[in-house]
């Protein structure tokens, strides 16, 4: 009979192949369950895995300073914090500088970037992606920082068995995450009155996080202060392991503004413990050496060139390890241009002027002559440049300020020989500053000592001069003043629209050319001493409430 | 137990042994056309697994019993039955079919006829697809599948292009199909590292066919990377009993760039410097058109060798191909591959193994793109070189100028080389249970595997005089190892009528991609990046054809995805669609319909292609070089600052889960005249939920800003219809025709964690100024709709610089002011293919056209300005030439007179060959044409950009081929 199934030798082979078949398919079944379950295998690490290392906690604080100076992972950009936005313009330092200054008579920009133009039109509105991404970096700062609390808590701590002598360590970051988170929290109060509220009791994910009101938040920004204070440095420390670091004067000098804006922020005047706390931060040992000229202050190397006695809370930058195009790089480059730019590498120690910033004929008349005034702090160029800004996109109108270059005191270049980025230092809160704001509580009638605020005052004049002949008398200290010379004295520093807020001179009075939109300058109404909450959060969060006005 | 498997044995093996006897027949096939005998074909024995298949002549030896019905099948012809009756020898004469309604079409772990196919099913076969010297496997079915739109990528070489099937369903995760290559799904990211086109490891010339699974009923069997779509490319292989066949194909080509941006010339250039306070003395006295010197004619060939024999249980194909392809910009694509395909059948037939392997290098040369750009910008007015025969410069002081075009793409100042090598095989094992011929089981082996390795190199910017060169190293790996296996039972339960299909199957796959670079410059950037995921699925579908009349197909999939956390790991994916082949009632036989059929489907598919692997985990990641560090203090006992690195948290969303997208399908499949006129209709409305957004997250909510999150809806709904025609058919002249419209519209009907309105995304980013964007999302609109101020024009029609629409009259021309206007994506898109045939002669053609859709023209909106020739940063540069038109002295970004209409018709390809057929060599020769013009309103480089934005891209080309084939 001739069929082909009968044949054993094939059976055999049909037999076997099918029980290869049946085997081959129950192990493969039962191998791959649980190999769904992956994890990272590079240097990325997951949970408890990125603690092993006790270096983490340091490394993951430094994290939290760097949210202020860098804009991601990479320098000068890559691996982004932020993705709303170009990563260079994301930077924290970037946006509040142009928050506090681009709106004000201080500083004007030519560029064509989005909506940047709108803040010094002051024209904003609640789409403008700057004011949006200033909101998202603040409050990306404050969710780190609630992050280290939640990964250092006494829990965590225990479990993943840190010794006594890390965890006497932990306990001073601990104070010092809290402290940026306070920062944070001042500028979001500042800046935006009533923004979203999250601590580390907050889980992470996508709820939505509730709404504080600006009086609420200064009450929390105050107790956490106050509660830190006992856990952090000691006031003026060591900068060889400080520096770049907050301690207690940092602290102290943060209460002192909250109280000295309390009026602003609650309708309640705080004057006298703003006083308190500015004297602390008077007697903590830092100084002015009236013999480094104020330029030093902004230069490379602002870290060792005598300036730096005076700078209570530096962000430190560096040209090669601390890179990015936010931060100093930005406040170098972007003023340079016209006739600046033939002198970029050889006066300002960079590659070449990005040819945005200016500032208006407000700012120069400050100072007594204008652009050829004897005080030394009036850095302001000229060659090249109009006095008026009759077109916002032509550098060439408006005055120049080269208050930052990148080179040391004896005209040599950072480290970064590219010239992209610089090693100067940026000295959030400094001396200058404290004795100011005594001298404004002075002038506010609120207590203090009109002869010390004059010898303060006198202090940093004689610096700025080089000598007595600007001098002044206690008499002399009125509010006027006081607001004139804190922007003689800090203008640049992110500190003028506080100020001017403060003075009710920022909106509805005070003008300057192109605020309002126009030309010669207009006022604007009140509410713009608040910004608007981004409509794409208010979309988002429904339990946000827009800003009056807005 | 054991009498019992015994008995169960003797009883498997004795029932074929009580047949009846059986007797050998022979005979021979031809095609009725012209007798020519037909190797290939396949004869079996009705019920029975007993086959054979024709040699080379035409013969075929059978055995076979009285009354058993022999069925002879050929793809392409109209299968024949003859009841065995004892007749000495059997010759059969197929018909060729019009429509091919029998032909096999692969359905994804499975094939049916085009007859029985219920879901959405298109097949493109090699004879359909486009001609040229075509690298890129996706541009051979450009235009020619209803619903599937291919936009070709510029001119570089070895460009591919982008494939879109129903305009793809997603937001942020992604909208390209699903790619199976003979079995095996390849990474949806590419499956390669530093190619432009990783599909380009395909050599176009080994392809069969496309077949585009369209709609979810079809798709879902492939789960949760089906939602936009699956294609099925199936390669070439040998046939059973053919003799050698020897192939040698040529295509020699040239490449020139079609068009250019329109800017300044020299004269216009300098009238407008002179006139607006620029120093003569920065200008020079050259005339260069810096675009026409920077783009070369690229050249181009492209070899294959084939060879294929079949012997009776093995047959075999082997290929070998070069390609060289020269872009204009002196870019270069080399690709060596060798394809392989091998299938061997034992056990007389039961078992089937088969095995593709391709080896394929590929290697680019990439352009330095910068030079795109620049060449629009750079100063007509200076020479190329000056005196002393150095390239122009604008030089120290204007670090952000352009550098000379020429001189950044000369070799000794860029090279960017990526090296590929790829492998890619499959082995099916295809066996048929000898006890039960009705159940097969289907096994699939695959890997592709990837390495590549390059290098760059970019000089220091020579306009700054203290910047460093760049040199990186980078390498790569991708490895996707796939095992699937399937169950398959198919049988005609003759008492029901009804003949039923039924698999079930497991699949397993995994991704795994490293990735290291080593970039040296001014900083060093050193990096390893490992990404791992995995999938593994269960599937099954079954599907009943009643009656030969009413069809019925279900199919589900399980799919676990390592990329979501446990809970939200697994996702259930049906699909269940119904046909009615209306042409097979009794009353439709006298019917002026030679086809009619409709069918109606539904199905759910999924989406896990988001990007991140490890999304749902709170990842920590270290500061990726030294550059990012943070100063603490300084180091102990010197003043140098001791940097600190650091660690970042990164935002993550625990509850990240699928996409899911359900569809609805209707369709009609029709044919007049014995089907010389056939067609399809197909409606579909598609809708996805949790949509996988990067969306805003509330602040402080996350550790970042924009998160991944399922988020939103989008629906879209479409008509598609495909009509061909036969127009002229005899022995000399042939003429058919291929008509495809597309009309389709998509929505996003939410966008937001909530319900509250209002909320919209700026996307869309644009240059001229730094984070500008000119789209947005927002319910209600497309997803590519424009953001734009609404342009004031003056009495003459100009537009009025800076005077847009009030439209909430608040007297300022603020953000609040800007409206969503028009869109990127058309309303309809069609193409329109013809084939002539005069004897030896042929000529084809295709037209692609899309309507409805609109154009950001970036390249004048950021240039056409005043500003950007007398107020750059140091220099002075060229501006677009709409400037002449709009005299906007600055930039007007989003201006809506900067939105064109890009309507557009394209004669995409023709070719005319010429077939002599000698005594044993036929030899072909064929002249082709690319991109031969394109009729549109659009006034800038080339109307058709996927996303709708025009700025500086890589402009078409325009190709001219000349094509040798020679078959032995």
């Amino acid at each position: 009979m001739k069929t082909k199934y009968l044949n054993f030798k094939a059976m055999m082979k049909r037999t076997t192949v099918f029980l290869c078949v049946a085997f081959l398919s129950l192990v493969m079944v039962q191998s791959c369950a649980d190999r769904l379950e992956l994890q990272p295998e590079d240097e990325r690490l997951v949970g408890d895995a990125a603690f092993e290392d006790p270096a983490a906690y340091e490394q993951f604080l430094a994290k939290l300073y760097a949210g202020i100076s860098l804009s991601g992972q990479e320098g000068p950009a890559g691996s982004p914090d932020l993705a709303g936005l170009d990563e260079g313009f994301s930077n924290y330092l970037r946006l509040y500088w142009k928050m506090q200054e681009l709106t004000t008579d201080e500083a004007i920009i030519g560029w064509n970037d989005g909506t940047i133009q709108d803040l010094h039109n002051q024209v904003w509105t609640s789409g403008n992606e700057f004011i949006r991404t200033m909101y998202s970096r603040i409050m990306y700062q404050v969710a780190l920082c609630n992050e280290y609390l939640r990964q250092t808590t006494d829990g965590k701590l225990d479990s993943r068995g840190v010794d006594a002598d890390l965890r006497a360590e932990i306990q001073i970051y601990r104070a010092e995450a809290r402290f940026l988170r306070a920062l944070s929290y001042w500028h979001a109060m500042d800046l935006f009155a009533n923004p979203p509220f999250v601590t580390e009791e907050d889980p992470i994910g996508a709820f939505l996080p509730p709404q504080i009101q600006r009086s609420d938040l200064f009450a929390y920004i105050e107790s956490e202060l106050l509660d830190i204070i006992g856990d952090m440095a000691q006031a003026n420390a060591d900068p060889v392991v400080y520096y770049g670091r907050a301690d207690r004067a940092a602290a102290w000098m943060l209460l002192a503004k909250l109280y000295l804006n309390a009026e602003v922020y609650t309708g309640t005047a705080r004057y006298a413990d703003a006083l308190t706390y500015v004297n602390n931060v008077i007697g903590a040992g830092y100084s002015i050496d009236t013999s480094v000229p104020y330029f030093h202050s902004f230069l490379a190397d602002n870290s060792s060139n005598g300036a730096e006695s005076e700078v209570i809370f530096t962000i430190p930058f560096d040209g090669l390890r601390t890179q990015a195009f936010g931060g100093m790089t930005f406040m170098t480059h972007a003023p340079v241009g016209g006739t600046m730019n033939d002198v970029a590498t050889s006066f300002f120690g960079i590659n070449g002027g990005w040819f945005g910033l200016r500032t208006t004929p407000t700012f120069v008349e400050l100072f007594p002559g204008e652009e050829n005034s004897d005080d030394g702090r009036a850095l302001i160029w000229t060659d090249g440049q109009n006095r008026d800004i009759m077109t916002v996109s032509m550098f060439t109108d408006g005055y120049g300020l080269f208050k930052y270059r990148n080179v040391d005191v004896e005209g040599n270049q950072g480290s970064d020989t590219s010239g992209d980025h610089t090693d100067i230092d940026f000295p959030m809160f400094r001396l200058a500053d404290a004795y100011l704001m005594y001298a404004e509580i002075v002038a506010r009638g609120a207590g203090g000592d009109a002869n010390t605020a004059a010898t303060y005052v006198n202090m940093l004049r004689e610096r700025a001069y080089g000598d007595t002949s600007g001098n002044i008398s206690a008499g002399d200290i009125t509010l006027d003043f006081v607001l004139d010379e804190r922007g003689r004295e800090l203008y640049w520093e992110a500190h003028r629209r506080t100020d001017l807020i403060r003075f009710n001179q920022f909106s509805d009075n005070g003008v300057w050319q192109w605020k309002g939109g126009v030309q010669p300058g207009t006022t604007t109404e009140s509410f713009r001493d608040i910004m608007p909450i981004p409509e794409t959060d208010l979309g988002l969060n429904t339990n946000l409430e827009q800003n009056p006005g807005y | 137990m054991k009498t019992f498997l015994n008995a169960v044995l003797i009883c498997l093996i004795m029932i074929p042994a009580t047949m009846l006897a059986q007797t050998q027949v022979s005979g021979t096939v031809t095609d009725q056309a012209d007798a020519m005998p037909l190797p290939g074909v396949n004869i079996l024995i009705k019920g029975t697994s007993r086959g054979a298949s024709t040699d080379f002549d035409g013969n075929f030896t059978i055995e076979v019993s009285q009354g058993e019905t022999i069925v002879v099948s050929y793809v392409g012809y109209r299968t024949q039955e003859i009841i065995y009756t004892g007749q000495a020898t059997i010759d059969v004469a197929l018909v060729e079919d019009a429509a091919q309604l029998d032909e096999v079409v692969l359905i994804g772990y499975g094939s049916t006829t085009k007859q029985d196919a219920t879901g959405v099913v298109e097949q493109v076969s090699s004879e359909e697809f486009n001609k040229g010297a075509i690298v890129a496997p996706q541009q051979l079915i450009a235009g020619k599948a209803a619903g599937v739109r291919v936009t070709p990528g510029g001119g570089a070489a070895g460009e591919g292009g982008e494939i879109r099937i129903r305009g793809g369903a997603s937001l942020s995760a992604s909208n390209a199909p699903l790619i199976v290559i003979d079995g095996l799904p390849i990474d949806q990211r590419g499956g390669a590292q530093g190619s432009r086109n990783a599909l380009n490891a395909i050599n176009p010339e080994d392809i069969k066919d496309f077949v585009v699974l369209k709609d979810a009923s079809a798709t879902a069997i492939y789960g949760s990377r089906a939602s936009n779509g699956v294609i099925l490319i199936t390669t070439k292989k040998g046939r059973a009993n053919q003799p050698l066949k020897l192939e040698y194909g040529l295509q020699v080509s040239t490449r020139r760039v079609a068009n250019t941006v329109d800017v300044l010339n020299a004269d216009q250039f300098t009238t407008i410097a002179l006139a607006n306070g620029v120093d003569p003395s920065e200008l020079g006295t050259a005339n260069t058109d810096w675009q026409d010197e920077l783009f070369t004619t690229g050249v181009g060939a492209i070899h294959n060798v084939t060879a294929s024999k079949g012997y009776e249980n093995f047959n075999f194909r082997i290929n070998f191909n070069h390609a060289s392809q020269e872009g204009p910009l002196q870019d270069l694509y080399e690709r060596n591959g060798l394809n392989t395909s091998f299938e061997h059948r034992f056990l007389d037939n039961d078992l089937k193994v088969t095995l593709i392997a391709k080896a394929v290098r590929d290697e680019f040369d990439y352009e330095n793109g910068g030079a795109l750009g620049a060449a629009t910008r750079f100063d007509p007015t200076q020479p190329i070189r000056d005196a002393s025969g150095a390239f122009t410069q604008y030089g120290a002081g204007a670090p952000l100028a352009p550098a000379n075009p020429l001189w950044s793409i000369a070799n000794e100042n860029f090279t960017s080389r990526q090296t590929i090598d790829r492998f890619i095989s499959n082995l099916n094992i295809d066996y048929r249970f000898w006890f039960l011929p009705e159940l097969k089981f289907n096994l699939n082996a695959g890997v592709d595997y990837a390495e590549n390795d390059g290098f760059r190199f970019v000089r220091a910017n020579p306009n700054n005089p203290d910047a460093f060169d760049t040199n990186e190293v980078s390498n790569g790996l991708n490895r996707n190892t796939n095992l699937d296996f399937t169950f398959n039972y198919k049988k005609e339960i003759e008492s029901l009528n009804t003949k039923v299909d039924l698999m079930v199957g497991h699949a397993f796959q995994e991704f795994y991609i490293q990735s290291f670079v080593d970039r040296q410059s001014n900083i060093t950037l050193v990096d390893t990046n490992i990404e791992r995921n995995a999938l593994e699925s269960y599937f099954a579908r079954a599907s009943f054809d009643i009656a030969d009349k009413y069809l019925i197909s279900a199919v589900i999939r399980t799919d676990g995805s390592s990329r979501f956390s446990e809970d939200n790991r697994w996702g259930t994916f049906p699909g269940v669609s119904v046909g009615w082949k209306i042409m097979n009632e009794p009353w439709m036989e006298d019917s002026f319909f030679s086809n009619l059929k409709i069918r109606g489907g539904w199905g759910v598919t999924g989406q896990q292609e988001i990007g991140p692997n490890y999304g749902f985990l709170g990842v920590y990641t270290p500061s990726r070089n030294d550059a990012a560090n943070i100063q603490f203090g300084f180091v102990p006992g010197t003043e140098d600052p001791r940097f600190i690195t650091t660690i970042r948290p990164e935002g993550f969303d625990s509850n990240i889960k699928w996409e899911e997208t359900t569809q609805y399908n209707a369709g009609i499949e029709f044919g007049f005249f014995n089907n010389r006129l056939s067609g399809t209709i197909d409606g579909y409305y598609r809708e996805t939920d949790d949509l996988l957004s990067f969306v805003p997250v509330p602040a402080g909510a996350n550790l970042t800003d924009l998160l991944l999150t399922n988020i939103g809806s989008v629906t879209s709904r479409g008509l598609e219809i495909a009509l061909n025609g036969v127009i002229v058919q005899n022995d000399d002249f042939n003429w058919d025709s291929n008509f495809n419209v597309t009309f389709q519209e998509q929505e996003i009907t939410q966008l937001s964690l909530n319900d509250a309105g209002g909320f919209q995304q700026q996307v869309g980013g644009i240059s001229g100024g730094v984070g500008n964007t000119i789209q947005l999302l927002r319910p209600g609109f497309d997803p590519t709709t424009f953001f734009v101020f609404r342009q004031v024009y003056d009495d003459n029609g100009n537009p009025i610089q800076g005077a847009y629409v009030d439209v909430n009259g608040d007297n300022q021309i603020t953000e609040a002011d800007r409206q969503p206007y028009k869109k990127a994506t058309p309303d309809a898109f069609i193409g329109f293919t013809n084939n002539f045939s005069y004897k030896n002669l042929d000529l084809n053609f295709t037209f692609r056209g899309s309507f409805g859709n609109h154009v950001y023209n970036n390249n004048a909106s950021d240039t056409g300005n005043l500003n950007s020739i007398t107020n750059q940063p140091g220099y002075i540069a060229n501006a677009h030439a709409s400037f002449l038109d709009t005299n906007f002295s600055s930039q007007e970004l989003f201006s809506d007179y900067y939105i064109e209409r890009a309507d557009f018709v394209r004669l995409d390809n023709i070719s005319l060959g010429y077939t002599i057929p000698f005594d044993k060599i036929t030899l072909r020769t064929s002249l082709t044409a690319t991109n031969v013009f394109v009729i549109t309103d659009y006034s800038g480089l080339d109307p058709e950009i996927g996303n709708g934005i025009e700025n500086s891209p890589y402009p078409r080309t325009r190709d001219i081929v000349l094509g040798l084939n020679l078959t032995f």
